[in-house]
């Protein structure tokens, strides 16, 4: 319709030249299309929450912060629109200070606190020497929590103590978690003879060793049983000593207790409990950064190939599109498999080779412009006046083939994007930093199928979707308003 | 009666800036085995005049009135499959302006030949074949070389190829639109002058578009000049060509003051065509014309004959133009 | 330039193409730092079965001579052992190589037919829903990345609504009977070749759809409606066939791109084939089978590219005879 329109008009007065200079005329023309004001405005979104990957998550993707809920946790959003998750956990993190201990027992025993250094204020257990045939000391602390939610998957614990003994002491410590009906589940314990330094132990309720100790199989959940009721729980540390010789000592720093939740943040977690929100967001950094500098090398390479080969022509001509031919025969996803196998998994990596094998269609339109342009009177008179190929080159051709150059870079850029996600997603990608290809390929390496786990699955996908589909509109737009002999007929 | 009759045919294309006014109110005939010259600027509908009369018009094109009759046969009111069957090609044929892709280049040329021949005649694929040799040799061309492809032409075999085409189904009328405009000045020459012997050979009835004056003085009966979508003048081609009434055809003469002198493109009447979208009230011409007075840019002059022989002229000043005085003299 | 003249400059373009992914090929799996006997031995074989392989494989020849021997041998097929399972690459690649025509072949077939059947209707039907649905396919076509939307298949149709198998080639044990054999393997095929199709037919049909557009506005169309002739006749006898010679080379242009997409597919859907073959062997770097399955695909992609060359000569009369520059 616009073109027959144009026709109509171009009898009447000389067609107006379509190809303004200047910002601001660009900007004027480019305003007017709608698909190009969409293609801004998300890609504006993207760089946005790029830019802004710190303040719209506390973690960090690129640090290892591993099951900060359950593996494969559900969206907290979840809970409302999935039946099995209405009353699921989120994740709820302990800190039992020393002070927070009550006292629930104590048999020649007494309680009391003691600043330890860097570890703060610890509980010291003072235990009387242990008397001949009247048994030892024993003390019993708890703490109580309140869990009003389904059963979780998962819990897990640290205890830190450190144990003054003589040689001949025995100092027993146990953990016992005691659910709203009274019934008791040891669940963790140790023995420690003599004195022991600061020791962590941690305390899992995946871990066999703890299934073991409550008399489960390997497929029970401890967590699942132990927290099947609401209410109140106490978790009772339960410590006893004999020590003949002499007083024995137990400190206890704080001590964590964790419920990892099946629910966690805004789309969940992946198969190591890290945030999967986390990882969206900051791969959109990464994706804008390859995708950009992808293009921008291997658009910047077709323009110089394009430009020497046009104006050069003859047999450098030849054989630089014989070059370009070639790279175009061969099947770029393959070859990038076996490089980046071979080069390292580096994101640079993919960077260079994506540009190295995407430069090829830029140099052809540039070429076939700057063949155009060569015949121009201006290039002539270039010439005439003496001026070397190469200031003629970057001097008169380059700036009258970049709208093209523009144009094809950002068209460049969703296909770089996607060159990243499939080798990211068939796992040669940057171990290291957190894309949208690795987080799909997590997804379904380890598990998002089996759970229906949709939010791990769509986020990246549709991420890198709509991410291409910007850089689709503007760059078409970008064509259409700076390449009008280039536009598509409609 | 006349062989084609075209009575205030208007007809216009929706465009995003508006209707633009291609053909308003064209009235003209054509006798059996006469041609009509059509000329005018580039712009003026002649093409678009052309397509209407064939029904071949882009889907933004409309007709919005008038009547288009062939021996008295309402061409508008049939539907499409009948015109097309009983009308384009058998009955009118048309060789088209720039017909250097007027031809298919994945088919041979004689069969885009006989193809129009087997569409319209019920004849064996045999005597088709025969008949498309035959006219490829009237016009020139080898029958030796019916089997080539396009590209294996020339550009005025091409051309003469496509003659020969349009005159496959024995048609009453052939519309020719600017036909030798892509060619270069010799094959110009050959390419009219097998126009010219057909004609004179088959007795065609002719519609010949041109912005060459000259050819038209040399092939054609009758002229109409057209301007801004409308015709100015009409007569016969002689007539007008001695005598133009019009200012614009006077303008259009004096641009060729010898017919036999070196031909050169059409220099144009000092400024430029209106836009058809919103043309000059009153006389579409006055904006250009150095006669033009307050009536001329308020008042539509109608089409008054003059003297006889169908000349008519559409101008309010005939009487000043009739003098005889050479009004684009500067 | 007669059609010979072009056909033999397309073989011997298609040769140096060969020429160029065997050296690739040599490089990168000979040439790369570190030494080449880990890319070709076993390390865990002993040391003296390595020297006798180090022997036997020239290892300790001058480059050059290890050149031509690579080369010759490569086009021998002669692959080398696979370290993962100690048989001929060759064997392996020649097992898988069927499963991944018959997915290939399926996926392409259907994508081409779909996708010009609808890119033709339509150009016939300018401004109605057809031209949306074209335009939105296409844009989904360039897009969504092949694997997510395979992903999402997968899913959708594998787990939630568990209506098409999750993974392979056929069932195991397979049915008894030809017949239900087939079904079987058919069900296993739809959601890989499914997707490629649906992912595929709409940059297919909008590039028909403007060609065609673009057909209808060449003068020979307007010729064609005013010799008369039928509607049907001109779409197809005179536009249809004049943008055949560019559908069909886009085509088999197309042929590389959904032979390397196989590798992604083979990889989601776990199907035994020469892109998955690849992947495994990449991962698992056992670099003789990543090199013959490279090798494969590398000379799919080349007689693929062949293929358009010749059937684009053979398609336009510009080319079959006479004058005329490709593209
Ligand atoms: N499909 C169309 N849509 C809109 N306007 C059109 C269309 N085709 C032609 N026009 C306009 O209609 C007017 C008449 O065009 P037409 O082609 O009939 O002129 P012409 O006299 O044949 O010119 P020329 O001598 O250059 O061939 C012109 O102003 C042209 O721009
Ligand atoms: S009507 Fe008036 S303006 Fe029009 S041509 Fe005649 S004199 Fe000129
Ligand atoms: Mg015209």
């Amino acid at each position: 319709m616009n073109g027959e329109t144009v026709a109509g008009q171009a009898a009447v007065q000389p067609a107006p030249r379509r190809k303004r200079s200047g910002i601001a005329d660009f900007w004027a023309q480019y305003r007017r299309r709608p698909y190009g004001l969409v293609g801004l405005v998300m890609l504006a979104m993207y760089i946005a929450v790029a830019l802004a990957a710190p303040l719209l998550t506390p973690y960090d993707p690129r640090k290892t912060e591993f099951f900060l809920a359950d593996r494969l946790a559900a969206p907290i959003w979840a809970r409302f629109i999935i039946p099995r998750f209405r009353n699921a956990p989120p994740t709820s993190r302990y800190t039992i200070h020393p002070d927070q201990w009550k006292v629930e027992r104590q048999e020649r025993a007494s309680l009391s606190f003691e600043e330890a250094g860097d570890r703060g204020e610890t509980a010291v257990i003072r235990f009387e020497p242990s008397v001949e045939g009247g048994g030892g000391a024993r003390s019993e602390l708890s703490w109580k929590v309140h869990y009003g939610f389904n059963p979780p998957n998962t819990f897990e614990g640290k205890v830190t103590y450190r144990v003054e003994a003589p040689p001949d002491g025995m100092t027993r410590l146990s953990l016992v978690i005691v659910d709203p009906e009274g019934k008791e589940y040891d669940i963790w314990g140790t023995a420690v003879y003599g004195e022991q330094d600061w020791t962590t132990a941690a305390l899992d309720s995946r871990d066999l060793q703890m299934k073991t100790r409550l008399n489960m199989t390997i497929f029970d959940d401890p967590a699942k049983v132990i927290f099947s009721t609401k209410g109140d729980y106490r978790l009772v540390l339960k410590a006893s000593s004999e020590s003949p010789s002499a007083e024995a000592k137990l400190f206890l720093a704080p001590a964590k207790f964790n419920i990892l939740g099946i629910l966690h943040g805004l789309l969940g977690a992946d198969h190591m409990g890290a945030d999967l929100w986390a990882q969206l967001v900051y791969g959109a950094r990464i994706s804008l950064i390859i995708g950009i500098s992808a293009a921008v090398i291997g658009v910047a390479l077709g323009t110089t190939i394009g430009i020497i080969s046009g104006f050069l022509g003859g047999p450098v001509d030849e054989f630089l599109m014989r070059v370009a031919d070639v790279f175009l025969s061969v099947p770029t996803l393959p070859v990038l498999i076996i490089l980046s196998a071979f080069l390292g998994k580096n994101m640079w990596n993919i960077v260079l080779l994506v540009a190295a094998f995407s430069w090829m269609g830029s140099s052809r339109v540039v070429r076939s412009q700057t063949l155009s342009l060569k015949e121009r009177a201006f290039v002539e008179a270039a010439k005439a006046a003496g001026a070397s190929d190469a200031y003629i080159m970057v001097v008169h051709i380059l700036p009258n083939v970049l709208p093209l150059v523009v144009a094809n870079m950002v068209l460049m850029m969703p296909v770089a994007i996607l060159y990243e996600a499939s080798l990211s997603f068939l796992g040669l990608g940057d171990p290291r930093i957190p894309t949208w290809g690795r987080m799909l390929q997590n997804a379904r390496a380890f598990g998002a199928f089996t759970e229906l786990a949709w939010w791990w699955l769509v986020p990246p996908g549709l991420a890198i979707t709509l991410l291409s589909l910007s850089f689709t509109f503007i760059g078409n737009t970008v064509n259409e308003v700076l390449n009008p002999r280039y536009r598509e007929r409609s | 009666m006349a062989l084609l009759e075209v009575k205030d045919l208007k007809m216009y294309y929706r465009t995003l800036r508006g209707q633009v006014k291609a053909v308003d109110c064209v009235s003209f005939e054509i006798e059996k085995g006469k041609a009509l010259g059509i000329a005018g600027e580039s712009g003026c509908g002649k093409s678009s005049m052309a397509i209407t009369v064939l029904r071949l018009l882009p889907s933004n094109g409309h007709i919005l009135g008038g009547e288009v009759r062939m021996d008295g046969l309402d061409l508008l009111s049939m539907s499409e499959e009948a015109f097309r069957k009983a009308i384009r090609w058998s009955r009118i044929s048309m060789i088209f302006q720039g017909a250097m892709n007027a031809l298919n280049p994945v088919h041979r040329v004689g069969n885009q030949i006989v193809e129009a021949i087997l569409t319209h005649e019920d004849v064996s694929r045999q005597e088709a074949v025969e008949r498309a040799r035959r006219l490829l040799d009237m016009v020139g061309i080898s029958p030796r070389r019916f089997n080539d492809y396009p590209h294996e032409f020339s550009g005025g075999m091409k051309q003469r190829a496509i003659i020969a085409m349009a005159l496959a189904c024995n048609p009453d009328l052939v519309i020719a639109d600017e036909p030798t405009t892509a060619l270069d000045v010799m094959v110009q020459a050959q390419v009219l002058r097998a126009i010219q012997d057909l004609r004179e050979k088959l007795a065609l009835s002719m519609m010949l578009i041109t912005h060459d004056l000259s050819v038209i003085a040399q092939t054609c009966d009758d002229v109409a000049i057209m301007y801004a979508g409308k015709i100015v003048e009409y007569g016969t081609a002689t007539e007008v060509y001695k005598k133009p009434l019009h200012p614009y055809s006077m303008g259009l003469v004096s641009a060729f003051p010898n017919i036999a002198a070196e031909k050169s493109p059409v220099r144009s009447v000092p400024g430029f065509p209106p836009n058809l979208v919103s043309p000059p009230e009153g006389c579409r011409f006055h904006p250009r014309c150095p006669l033009a007075d307050d009536k001329c840019k308020t008042e539509e002059p109608a089409s008054v004959e003059v003297g006889g022989n169908h000349h008519s002229v559409a101008c309010h000043k005939v009487d000043v133009t009739a003098g005889g005085i050479d009004i684009w003299v500067q | 330039m007669g059609f010979r003249t072009y056909l033999i400059r397309r073989i011997v373009y298609a040769l140096i193409v060969l020429f160029v992914i065997l050296t690739f090929n040599f490089a990168v799996f000979r040439l790369m730092p570190g030494d080449a006997e880990k890319m070709i031995i076993d390390p865990r074989f002993s040391p003296e079965a390595r020297m006798a392989l180090r022997k036997q494989f020239g290892l300790d020849d001058p480059p050059l001579v290890q050149y031509w021997k690579y080369i010759t041998s490569l086009l021998r097929f002669d692959l080398g052992q696979s370290f993962a399972t100690r048989r001929p690459v060759a064997s392996e690649l020649a097992e898988r190589l069927p499963n991944t025509i018959v997915l290939f072949l399926t996926a392409f077939t259907l994508t081409m037919v779909i996708g010009t059947a609808v890119g033709v209707y339509a150009a016939q039907h300018r401004g109605t829903f057809a031209e949306t649905f074209v335009t939105g396919a296409g844009l989904f076509t360039y897009a969504v990345p092949t694997f997510f939307f395979q992903l999402l298949l997968l899913m959708l149709f594998g787990y939630y609504i568990r209506i098409f198998p999750i993974h392979g080639t056929m069932s195991a044990p397979p049915p008894d009977g030809a017949f239900l054999r087939f079904l079987d393997r058919v069900h296993h095929l739809i959601l890989p070749a499914g997707s490629n199709v649906i992912i595929g037919f709409g940059s297919w049909a909008l590039y028909t759809r403007n060609t065609m557009l673009e057909a209808l506005g060449q003068d020979y169309i307007i010729t064609a409606r005013a010799k008369g002739l039928p509607r049907r006749e001109i779409l197809y006898h005179h536009a249809l066939r004049s943008v055949l010679p560019p559908i069909v080379t886009l085509i088999f242009l197309s042929l590389p791109g959904m032979v390397t997409g196989a590798v992604i597919t083979e990889t989601i859907f776990s199907w035994h084939g020469v892109g998955r073959y690849l992947m495994d062997a990449v991962l698992q770097q056992d670099y003789p089978a990543a090199q013959g399955a490279f090798y494969l695909i590398a000379l799919a992609v080349i007689i693929s590219n062949f293929m358009a060359d010749l059937v684009y000569g053979l398609v336009d009369p510009r080319i079959r005879v006479g004058a005329g520059e490709r593209r």
